[in-house]
Protein backbone atom coordinates (compact mmCIF):
# COMPACT_ATOMS: atom_id res chain seq x y z
CA UNK A 1 0.00 0.00 0.00
CA UNK A 2 1.39 3.59 -0.98
CA UNK A 3 1.58 6.44 1.38
CA UNK A 4 -0.23 9.74 0.20
CA UNK A 5 1.83 11.75 -2.16
CA UNK A 6 2.97 14.93 -0.82
CA UNK A 7 0.04 17.52 -2.23
CA UNK A 8 1.30 19.90 -4.78
CA UNK A 9 0.89 23.79 -3.79
CA UNK A 10 -2.11 23.91 -6.49
CA UNK A 11 -4.00 21.46 -4.15
CA UNK A 12 -3.25 23.15 -0.93
CA UNK A 13 -4.20 26.73 -2.41
CA UNK A 14 -7.46 25.16 -3.97
CA UNK A 15 -8.37 23.59 -0.84
CA UNK A 16 -7.93 26.52 1.23
CA UNK A 17 -9.20 28.87 -1.00
CA UNK A 18 -12.28 26.27 -1.05
CA UNK A 19 -12.75 26.15 2.85
CA UNK A 20 -12.58 30.44 2.93
CA UNK A 21 -15.52 30.09 0.40
CA UNK A 22 -17.34 28.15 3.06
CA UNK A 23 -16.87 31.30 5.73
CA UNK A 24 -18.98 33.24 3.42
CA UNK A 25 -21.51 30.30 2.44
CA UNK A 26 -22.10 30.06 5.66
CA UNK A 27 -22.77 33.78 6.02
CA UNK A 28 -25.18 33.60 3.47
CA UNK A 29 -26.95 30.75 4.64
CA UNK A 30 -27.00 31.99 8.40
CA UNK A 31 -28.56 35.36 7.34
CA UNK A 32 -31.31 33.46 5.57
CA UNK A 33 -31.92 31.33 8.40
CA UNK A 34 -32.07 34.55 10.81
CA UNK A 35 -34.75 35.76 8.64
CA UNK A 36 -36.74 32.60 8.08
CA UNK A 37 -36.08 29.05 9.76
CA UNK A 38 -32.78 26.71 9.50
CA UNK A 39 -34.75 24.37 7.03
CA UNK A 40 -35.54 27.08 4.29
CA UNK A 41 -32.32 28.03 4.82
CA UNK A 42 -30.57 24.68 3.78
CA UNK A 43 -34.00 24.57 0.88
CA UNK A 44 -33.45 27.62 -0.56
CA UNK A 45 -29.00 27.46 -0.98
CA UNK A 46 -30.06 23.82 -2.36
CA UNK A 47 -32.46 25.09 -5.23
CA UNK A 48 -29.79 28.20 -6.27
CA UNK A 49 -27.14 25.60 -6.18
CA UNK A 50 -29.18 23.46 -8.46
CA UNK A 51 -29.89 25.84 -10.66
CA UNK A 52 -26.67 27.47 -11.30
CA UNK A 53 -24.88 23.98 -10.93
CA UNK A 54 -26.88 22.75 -14.06
CA UNK A 55 -26.31 26.42 -15.52
CA UNK A 56 -22.80 26.09 -15.53
CA UNK A 57 -22.92 22.33 -16.97
CA UNK A 58 -24.98 23.67 -19.92
CA UNK A 59 -22.54 26.53 -20.84
CA UNK A 60 -19.61 24.22 -20.43
CA UNK A 61 -21.83 21.50 -22.40
CA UNK A 62 -22.03 24.30 -24.93
CA UNK A 63 -19.05 25.47 -25.53
CA UNK A 64 -17.76 21.52 -25.89
CA UNK A 65 -19.88 20.69 -27.77
CA UNK A 66 -22.23 17.78 -27.25
CA UNK A 67 -19.71 14.95 -28.70
CA UNK A 68 -17.00 15.41 -25.86
CA UNK A 69 -19.62 16.18 -23.41
CA UNK A 70 -19.38 13.19 -21.17
CA UNK A 71 -16.31 11.83 -19.98
CA UNK A 72 -17.11 8.77 -18.87
CA UNK A 73 -15.40 6.63 -16.49
CA UNK A 74 -14.82 2.75 -17.36
CA UNK A 75 -16.77 1.41 -14.92
CA UNK A 76 -20.42 2.11 -14.00
CA UNK A 77 -21.49 4.69 -11.48
CA UNK A 78 -23.51 3.16 -8.59
CA UNK A 79 -26.64 4.75 -7.77
CA UNK A 80 -25.27 4.95 -3.77
CA UNK A 81 -22.91 7.43 -5.16
CA UNK A 82 -25.43 10.01 -5.89
CA UNK A 83 -26.34 10.05 -2.39
CA UNK A 84 -24.21 12.70 -1.04
CA UNK A 85 -27.18 15.21 -1.03
CA UNK A 86 -28.76 13.22 1.51
CA UNK A 87 -26.18 13.00 4.06
CA UNK A 88 -25.67 16.91 2.92
CA UNK A 89 -29.16 17.40 3.98
CA UNK A 90 -29.38 15.36 7.02
CA UNK A 91 -26.32 17.34 8.29
CA UNK A 92 -28.21 20.74 8.28
CA UNK A 93 -31.33 19.02 10.43
CA UNK A 94 -28.92 17.87 12.67
CA UNK A 95 -26.63 20.49 13.56
CA UNK A 96 -28.83 23.20 13.55
CA UNK A 97 -30.88 20.71 16.80
CA UNK A 98 -27.39 20.22 18.05
CA UNK A 99 -26.40 24.04 18.18
CA UNK A 100 -29.69 24.93 20.02
CA UNK A 101 -29.45 22.08 22.68
CA UNK A 102 -26.85 22.60 25.61
CA UNK A 103 -24.03 21.78 23.55
CA UNK A 104 -24.31 25.43 21.52
CA UNK A 105 -22.71 26.43 18.61
CA UNK A 106 -18.97 25.86 19.73
CA UNK A 107 -19.86 22.04 21.24
CA UNK A 108 -20.96 21.01 17.91
CA UNK A 109 -18.20 22.69 15.81
CA UNK A 110 -16.12 20.85 17.93
CA UNK A 111 -17.50 17.32 18.11
CA UNK A 112 -18.91 17.57 14.19
CA UNK A 113 -14.67 18.07 13.31
CA UNK A 114 -13.90 15.27 15.70
CA UNK A 115 -16.59 13.44 13.85
CA UNK A 116 -15.25 14.59 10.18
CA UNK A 117 -11.63 13.75 11.05
CA UNK A 118 -12.33 10.54 12.97
CA UNK A 119 -14.44 9.14 9.61
CA UNK A 120 -11.94 10.59 7.08
CA UNK A 121 -9.39 8.33 8.86
CA UNK A 122 -11.02 5.24 8.31
CA UNK A 123 -12.03 6.12 4.64
CA UNK A 124 -8.80 6.75 3.48
CA UNK A 125 -7.04 3.60 5.45
CA UNK A 126 -9.99 1.14 4.19
CA UNK A 127 -10.60 2.64 0.71
CA UNK A 128 -14.01 3.40 1.02
CA UNK A 129 -16.31 3.87 -1.83
CA UNK A 130 -13.77 3.28 -4.55
CA UNK A 131 -11.65 6.11 -3.66
CA UNK A 132 -8.01 5.24 -3.33
CA UNK A 133 -6.85 3.54 0.17
CA UNK A 134 -4.11 5.25 1.55
CA UNK A 135 -2.15 5.24 5.07
CA UNK A 136 -1.90 8.57 6.46
CA UNK A 137 2.05 9.43 6.90
CA UNK A 138 3.55 10.71 10.28
CA UNK A 139 4.35 14.20 8.88
CA UNK A 140 0.22 14.14 7.37
CA UNK A 141 -0.94 12.89 11.01
CA UNK A 142 1.51 16.12 12.42
CA UNK A 143 -0.13 18.65 9.94
CA UNK A 144 -3.94 17.90 10.33
CA UNK A 145 -3.00 17.96 14.28
CA UNK A 146 -1.80 21.16 14.28
CA UNK A 147 -4.16 22.50 12.01
CA UNK A 148 -7.02 20.85 14.34
CA UNK A 149 -5.49 21.86 17.66
CA UNK A 150 -5.12 25.53 16.02
CA UNK A 151 -9.15 25.56 15.09
CA UNK A 152 -10.51 24.47 18.51
CA UNK A 153 -8.31 27.24 19.83
CA UNK A 154 -10.32 29.48 17.96
CA UNK A 155 -13.49 28.04 17.93
CA UNK A 156 -12.76 28.52 21.77
CA UNK A 157 -11.48 32.11 21.40
CA UNK A 158 -15.16 33.22 19.52
CA UNK A 159 -17.10 30.73 22.07
CA UNK A 160 -19.30 30.06 19.25
CA UNK A 161 -19.53 33.33 17.55
CA UNK B 1 -26.46 15.01 26.92
CA UNK B 2 -24.39 11.67 25.98
CA UNK B 3 -27.20 11.57 22.95
CA UNK B 4 -26.22 15.25 21.68
CA UNK B 5 -23.02 14.83 21.66
CA UNK B 6 -23.43 11.54 19.65
CA UNK B 7 -26.14 13.31 17.83
CA UNK B 8 -23.05 16.05 17.15
CA UNK B 9 -20.12 13.91 16.25
CA UNK B 10 -22.34 11.78 13.72
CA UNK B 11 -23.60 15.47 12.33
CA UNK B 12 -19.20 15.64 11.23
CA UNK B 13 -19.38 12.20 10.36
CA UNK B 14 -22.15 13.16 7.95
CA UNK B 15 -19.80 15.84 6.35
CA UNK B 16 -17.16 13.04 5.44
CA UNK B 17 -19.28 10.67 4.10
CA UNK B 18 -21.31 13.44 1.86
CA UNK B 19 -18.11 14.11 0.42
CA UNK B 20 -16.63 10.97 -0.06
CA UNK B 21 -19.60 10.15 -1.97
CA UNK B 22 -19.33 13.02 -3.98
CA UNK B 23 -15.67 12.64 -4.57
CA UNK B 24 -16.46 9.25 -6.08
CA UNK B 25 -19.10 10.12 -8.30
CA UNK B 26 -16.66 12.92 -9.79
CA UNK B 27 -14.38 10.34 -10.17
CA UNK B 28 -16.96 8.76 -12.89
CA UNK B 29 -18.09 12.34 -13.91
CA UNK B 30 -17.17 15.43 -13.57
CA UNK B 31 -16.23 17.78 -10.08
CA UNK B 32 -19.15 20.17 -11.33
CA UNK B 33 -21.56 16.88 -12.48
CA UNK B 34 -21.50 15.43 -8.40
CA UNK B 35 -21.80 19.21 -7.22
CA UNK B 36 -25.26 18.97 -9.02
CA UNK B 37 -26.66 16.01 -8.22
CA UNK B 38 -25.83 16.51 -5.07
CA UNK B 39 -27.68 19.94 -4.85
CA UNK B 40 -30.60 18.20 -6.51
CA UNK B 41 -31.04 15.42 -3.87
CA UNK B 42 -30.26 17.48 -1.41
CA UNK B 43 -33.37 19.22 -2.80
CA UNK B 44 -35.49 16.28 -3.16
CA UNK B 45 -35.24 15.09 0.36
CA UNK B 46 -35.33 18.77 1.90
CA UNK B 47 -38.54 19.46 0.10
CA UNK B 48 -39.95 16.44 1.08
CA UNK B 49 -39.27 17.51 5.09
CA UNK B 50 -40.57 21.05 4.39
CA UNK B 51 -43.93 19.36 3.08
CA UNK B 52 -44.17 17.30 6.09
CA UNK B 53 -42.83 19.90 8.56
CA UNK B 54 -45.67 22.53 6.80
CA UNK B 55 -44.53 25.04 4.53
CA UNK B 56 -42.21 25.61 1.77
CA UNK B 57 -42.56 29.17 2.14
CA UNK B 58 -42.18 30.35 5.44
CA UNK B 59 -42.70 34.13 6.94
CA UNK B 60 -40.02 36.32 6.64
CA UNK B 61 -38.60 35.46 3.36
CA UNK B 62 -39.46 38.48 1.65
CA UNK B 63 -37.04 40.25 4.49
CA UNK B 64 -33.92 38.37 3.59
CA UNK B 65 -31.33 40.10 2.78
CA UNK B 66 -30.12 39.89 -1.47
CA UNK B 67 -26.66 37.91 -0.13
CA UNK B 68 -28.99 35.54 2.06
CA UNK B 69 -30.00 33.63 -1.67
CA UNK B 70 -26.15 33.95 -2.98
CA UNK B 71 -25.08 30.56 -0.47
CA UNK B 72 -25.94 28.20 -2.90
CA UNK B 73 -24.10 29.07 -5.58
CA UNK B 74 -21.19 29.09 -3.26
CA UNK B 75 -22.10 25.87 -1.92
CA UNK B 76 -21.64 24.62 -5.79
CA UNK B 77 -18.15 25.65 -5.67
CA UNK B 78 -17.56 24.21 -2.77
CA UNK B 79 -18.88 21.16 -3.34
CA UNK B 80 -17.24 20.39 -6.67
CA UNK B 81 -13.96 21.39 -5.06
CA UNK B 82 -14.37 19.41 -2.28
CA UNK B 83 -15.19 16.19 -5.18
CA UNK B 84 -12.17 17.80 -6.83
CA UNK B 85 -9.92 17.22 -4.17
CA UNK B 86 -10.90 14.06 -2.58
CA UNK B 87 -9.24 11.56 -5.06
CA UNK B 88 -6.26 14.34 -4.99
CA UNK B 89 -5.38 14.33 -1.04
CA UNK B 90 -7.53 11.94 0.28
CA UNK B 91 -10.65 12.16 2.47
CA UNK B 92 -8.47 13.27 5.60
CA UNK B 93 -5.94 16.14 4.26
CA UNK B 94 -9.05 17.79 2.19
CA UNK B 95 -10.92 17.63 5.28
CA UNK B 96 -8.10 19.51 7.45
CA UNK B 97 -7.43 21.75 4.87
CA UNK B 98 -10.48 22.70 4.14
CA UNK B 99 -11.12 23.28 7.73
CA UNK B 100 -8.06 25.36 7.94
CA UNK B 101 -8.89 27.61 4.71
CA UNK B 102 -12.47 28.13 6.90
CA UNK B 103 -10.58 29.23 10.15
CA UNK B 104 -7.98 31.71 8.43
CA UNK B 105 -10.88 33.58 6.36
CA UNK B 106 -13.01 33.52 9.49
CA UNK B 107 -10.14 35.03 11.55
CA UNK B 108 -9.86 37.44 8.88
CA UNK B 109 -13.28 38.22 8.19
CA UNK B 110 -14.12 38.94 12.25
CA UNK B 111 -11.16 41.56 12.68
CA UNK B 112 -12.75 43.27 9.90
CA UNK B 113 -15.99 43.37 11.05
CA UNK B 114 -15.40 43.84 14.97
CA UNK B 115 -12.07 43.39 15.28
CA UNK B 116 -12.05 39.88 17.16
CA UNK B 117 -12.68 38.95 20.63
CA UNK B 118 -9.51 36.97 22.45
CA UNK B 119 -7.10 37.96 20.01
CA UNK B 120 -4.02 36.32 21.50
CA UNK B 121 -5.94 32.96 21.88
CA UNK B 122 -7.03 33.43 17.77
CA UNK B 123 -3.65 34.21 16.59
CA UNK B 124 -1.94 31.35 18.13
CA UNK B 125 -4.92 28.90 16.71
CA UNK B 126 -3.75 30.89 13.40
CA UNK B 127 -0.28 30.18 13.78
CA UNK B 128 -0.80 26.25 14.60
CA UNK B 129 -2.75 25.98 11.43
CA UNK B 130 -0.39 27.69 9.78
CA UNK B 131 2.45 25.49 10.72
CA UNK B 132 -0.15 22.79 10.26
CA UNK B 133 -0.50 23.74 6.64
CA UNK B 134 3.37 24.31 6.07
CA UNK B 135 3.90 20.60 7.16
CA UNK B 136 1.81 19.11 4.44
CA UNK B 137 4.19 20.38 2.04
CA UNK B 138 6.99 18.26 4.00
CA UNK B 139 8.37 15.76 1.99
CA UNK B 140 6.94 12.42 3.66
CA UNK B 141 8.40 8.69 3.94
CA UNK B 142 7.00 6.90 6.20
CA UNK B 143 3.66 5.72 6.95
CA UNK B 144 2.07 6.16 10.63
CA UNK B 145 0.49 2.59 10.55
Amino acid sequence: MNAAPRPRLTEIAAALATGGLLTFMLLCNSAMAAATTPLFSSLAAHGVGTVVAAAALAAIWLMRGARAARPNGPRRTPLWAYLGGVSGALTVMVTSYTANSALALTGTLALGLAGQVVLALIFDMTGAMGVKRRLPTLTELGALGAILAGTALIILARGGA
Amino acid sequence: MGGVIALAFTGGMLVTLSRQLNGRLAMDSSALGSSFWNHLVGLAVLLAVALVAGGLWPQGTGDAPWFAWIGGALGVVFVAGGSWLIPRLGAAMTGGLLVAGQMLSGVVLDLLRDGGRNAALQAAGVALILAGVALSRRRQRKTAA
